[in-house]
């Protein structure tokens, strides 16, 4: 059953991103809303506990915290679809703004750790399955499951222990030295924590990769390309790269939000002022708008990345666009 | 005459396939079931025993019609859910694939008092235990295989296996779909004279659906001829065998292989020609009992 | 008359049988030993610690291994070798426990999500979606922003009901499968409700294939924990577990105290990794194919 309009197939798509995130934003909403913490207090700080009672419900009226929840959505709603998404409580400032000086450190962190991870583990996961059952394939697949294990943020310990502490070659946090500082010096930043946002996840891509290929490797055709008298190396490179290609592509959709979660962590142990840092801020000091829009990011690129993974191996095996067959409905 | 325990009135199942393709599994057929009687179903595979036999028994929502079993309107949800209970106990059913129908991961006994357990009735015969070994003698199997798994059963002991769960519940009705049609012949054999045997003893009211006439005249005393999700021809086994009226019948009945080579060879198989088959008329009684699907006066 | 009927082939000797298994081949037995010795440690920790875990010393403080100390102390003076056993409980307990949780959500939503009809299912499986979309660390701080004070329980909470998804989806799968085979179609004809079915005939079925995903939720539920309690939204120091032990490790760097960090980490890494390859083995025996995400 192959779709005959790609314009209905994508719109169809678009619309259920566009369902996803607006179901998002009432949930994100909600929650926000209902939490305990007194906005107030992290507006006006220590101010808000000595108000009268009529300044308290002046303050509520300015910041419009004083009408029923659907009213407050609605209006939330119409100022973001106008861009506004409101103040940052504590940052006093345009939540955009805020949002927009960090993010710009999360994407170069997030960007060349998804860089990395994933050229080296088609890499990693190509020279195992060249090697299969090897020493090599064996130590890498050992040393892989025993750094799947470590908790991210003990590695880093560890490692701003032993290469900032005792060795002191590296900084061990922030994104660059306060007061100044070129590329250079923003690149020694980005050592450690990409160290171990790569190390948290380079094993796990490389191991399906790996699989994926031997998968294929097993396959009918590569041993008609040895027939015909290619080369092991030709074969490798030629066939089964190509085959595992979609599927490549694919996981690097789905790893999305996975390193992103990695990052968060990362960049909370390594003050790294980045999405992850203003996002722990922000529940800590329960600034929601800030907390809300994040939330908000966070969930539409991941929902984004999902499609595409969708998209991608709908591409790759038609047969899962049709769904089931008809079932049989019951009564009783 | 005694009383009538099912009766079925223009039953019709229609599966959709796809957006505007609709298939009539049943269409519009209607017959009744009296109480004590074996009434068998024959049919060629896809005329539609199964889905009228999954919708008696609740499991299908029929398009239209009526089932009227004593008097409940089985269809009318708001009737079916206030005898639910009475419903559930009282009508069994039997599957097919004996594999499939019980659960590889459950033993005999767990089996065979499952509808005890879900209905929370007390045994009769003290422990759950001691009721499932009563019910698997009475299908004529030793107790010593209570502690099994299905899956270290032959084919013909699971479906005694599931012929002791559904008798267990002392049922009026039973359903059983095709329950011979996936054993050997000779176990088939076994399987009809214990279907005989039970039926007498318990006096149960037996719809039995087959594709095998044969087994049918052996075992039923009245019977259904369904083609293409139409009833064409019903009467007394007898009188259905010896002047078959309908052409359809007429070459089933033609097709039964006789156990004698001498006039075996001589027995010439009628063809019936499906397409010439017209779907518009309706069932006439031709004699005491017998009715036969008709347009008009001519067959 | 001998060479008209040569029996072909029946004098080759037959291969000799291969050698009876031992009960423990391919069994992980280092991990499953490794990791009895640390759950009956901390069981019966009371028996063998030489300090007060609690107790701050605080003359004693960020002292380094030693002969009284033997894996040194913390910040606050307080002897790390008795902590990791008395500690490792509430760890423990925290992965057990948000399991159990994740579990009993994910089978009670994934049964209903593959059993429901079509429109419901679609639905559902719509707002795991959303709810996966939310990065987890944000869903943990919401949640524990409304279940207010970290305890062993509310984390417990938090971590199983972040973590149930990706099992209630392999759970609706199967159920998918299962629910259309005879045996349920004959139990709910029997009158079987919703529990019965899903007691009796799904969950023994399907139990097998999530076993492996339970294991490891086991794991990522201790890392969730040490993860919370390291960025200050877990437990509080005093309550002791391997996770607020290294939330001590900021200032443990400061005084460059080594053994804060390295000792409970090696605990933590060393529990993950003899579930991960209990599971790794769990995995192997269910038959399942490694590599589906």
């Amino acid at each position: 059953m192959r779709q005959k309009n790609p314009f209905l197939y994508y719109g169809r798509k678009l619309l259920g991103f566009a369902v996803s995130v607006f179901l998002l934003s009432l949930v994100v909403f909600c929650t926000a809303r209902l939490a305990p913490g007194d906005p107030l207090v992290s507006y006006y700080g220590d101010r808000a506990e000595k108000m009268t009672p009529q300044e308290r419900e002046q303050a509520e009226a300015r910041l419009g915290l004083d009408e029923p929840i659907h009213v407050q959505y609605v209006r939330w709603l119409e100022n973001a679809a106008c861009g506004n998404f409101g103040i940052s409580y504590k940052y006093k400032t345009d939540v955009i703004s805020v949002i927009a000086g960090r993010l710009p450190n999360t994407l170069i962190l997030g960007g060349t750790a998804f860089l990395l991870i994933f050229a080296g583990a088609l890499a990693l996961g190509a020279l195992c399955a060249w090697n299969e059952e090897n020493f090599l394939d064996r130590t890498v697949c050992k040393v892989g499951t025993i750094v799947s294990c470590i908790p991210e943020f003990w590695l880093s310990l560890v490692l701003i222990l032993v290469f900032a502490v005792q060795l002191r070659w590296l900084p061990s946090s922030g994104a660059y030295t306060i007061g100044g500082g070129g590329l250079a010096d923003r690149a020694v930043h980005l050592i450690l924590p990409l160290t171990v946002t790569a190390a948290g996840h380079l094993w796990y891509y490389a191991y399906m990769i790996r699989n994926k290929l031997l998968e294929e490797i097993r396959s009918d055709y590569v041993l008609l390309a040895k027939a015909k008298g290619l080369s092991r190396r030709a074969v490798l490179f030629q066939h089964c790269l190509r085959g595992v290609l979609p599927t490549y592509l694919s996981l690097m959709a789905i790893s999305v939000p996975h390193i992103l979660g990695g990052t968060y962590i990362v960049e909370t142990v390594f003050s790294y002022p980045g999405i992850g840092t203003l996002s722990y801020e922000s529940a800590r000091y329960q600034d929601y708008n800030l907390l809300m829009l994040l939330c908000l990011i966070s969930g539409s690129v991941v929902i984004l990345c999902n499609i595409l993974a969708q998209i991608i191996s709908e591409w790759i095996d038609p047969r899962m666009r049709s769904g089931e067959p008809p079932e049989v409905t019951k009564h009783g | 005459m005694s009383e009538i325990l099912l009766d079925v009135q223009d039953l019709t199942h229609c599966f959709r396939l796809g957006r505007n393709r609709v298939l009539r599994a049943v269409d519009g057929i209607s017959f009744q079931l009296r109480k004590g009687e074996i009434f068998g179903l024959v049919g060629e595979s896809g005329s539609g025993k199964s889905t009228a036999a999954k919708c008696i028994m609740n499991i299908l929502h029929p398009t239209a019609g009526k089932i009227r079993y004593l008097g409940i309107n089985t269809c009318d949800p708001r009737q079916f859910r206030s005898h639910k209970k009475f419903l559930q106990i009282s009508r069994q059913i039997i599957f097919q694939d004996s594999t499939s129908s019980l659960n590889p991961r459950m033993t005999v006994a767990d089996i065979i008092t499952e509808p005890l357990m879900i209905h929370h009735i007390r045994p009769p015969r003290g422990s759950l235990r001691a009721e499932a070994a009563y019910q698997l003698k009475c299908v004529g199997m030793d107790p010593g295989y209570l502690d099994k798994h299905p899956a270290e059963l032959s084919g013909g002991q699971r479906q005694r296996v599931a012929i002791a769960r559904s008798l267990g519940m002392g049922p009026e009705l039973l359903v059983a779909d095709e329950p011979i049609a996936s054993l050997d012949v000779s176990i088939q054999a076994q399987m009809i004279n214990l279907f005989k045997h039970l039926q007498q003893e318990h006096g149960f009211t037996f719809l039995f659906i087959a594709h095998d006439l044969a087994v049918v005249r052996y075992l039923c005393d009245r019977v259904g001829v369904m083609f293409q999700g139409k009833l064409v021809e019903t009467g007394p086994v007898g009188e259905v065998f010896s002047h078959p009226l309908h052409p359809y019948t007429q070459a089933l009945l033609s097709a039964i292989p006789i156990p004698d080579p001498r006039r075996e060879r001589k027995r010439i198989p009628q063809f019936f020609d499906s397409t010439a088959f017209d779907r518009e008329g309706q069932l006439r009684e031709v004699s005491p009992g017998h009715m036969v699907f008709q347009k008009g006066d001519k067959l | 008359m001998d060479e008209r009927f040569i029996l072909v082939g029946a004098r080759t000797p037959l291969p000799p049988p291969p050698p009876e298994k031992k009960w423990y081949a391919g069994k992980p037995v280092f991990s499953m030993v490794v990791l009895a010795v640390i759950i009956s440690g901390c069981l019966g920790c009371e028996l063998f610690i030489p300090k007060d875990p609690v107790y701050m010393d605080l003359f004693h403080a960020v002292e380094s291994p030693g002969r009284e100390f033997w894996f040194g102390t913390d910040t606050m003076g307080r002897d790390i070798f008795s902590m990791i056993w008395f500690g490792g409980r509430v760890s423990l307990a925290i992965g057990f426990l948000s399991t159990a949780i994740s579990t009993f959500l994910a089978i009670l939503f994934g049964a209903a999500s593959g059993l429901a009809p079509r429109w419901l299912d679609e639905l559902l499986m719509r707002l795991t979606e959303i709810f996966l979309s939310i990065p987890s660390l944000l869903l943990i701080i919401l949640l524990q922003a409304i279940l207010g004070k970290a305890g062993v329980l509310s984390i417990s909470l938090v971590i199983g009901v972040t973590g149930w998804t990706s099992m209630a989806k392999v759970v609706r799968s199967e159920v998918r499968r299962l629910r259309n085979s005879e045996y349920v179609l004959a139990s709910r004809c029997m009158g079987a409700g919703f529990f019965h079915v899903l007691l009796r005939h799904l969950a023994p079925n399907f139990f097998s294939s999530i076993m492996f995903m339970v294991v490891m939720n086991v794991r990522s539920a201790i890392a969730a924990e040490s993860t919370l309690s390291f960025i200050g939204l877990g437990l509080p120091l005093e309550i002791i577990s391997w996770g607020s032990m290294l939330s001590l490790s900021e200032k443990a760097l400061l005084s460059e105290a080594w053994w804060i960090i390295l000792i409970p980490g090696a605990f933590l890494v060393a529990t993950m990794l003899c579930v991960t390859s209990i599971g790794n083995w769990l995995r192997g025996e269910s038959g399942q194919k490694s590599g589906n995400l």
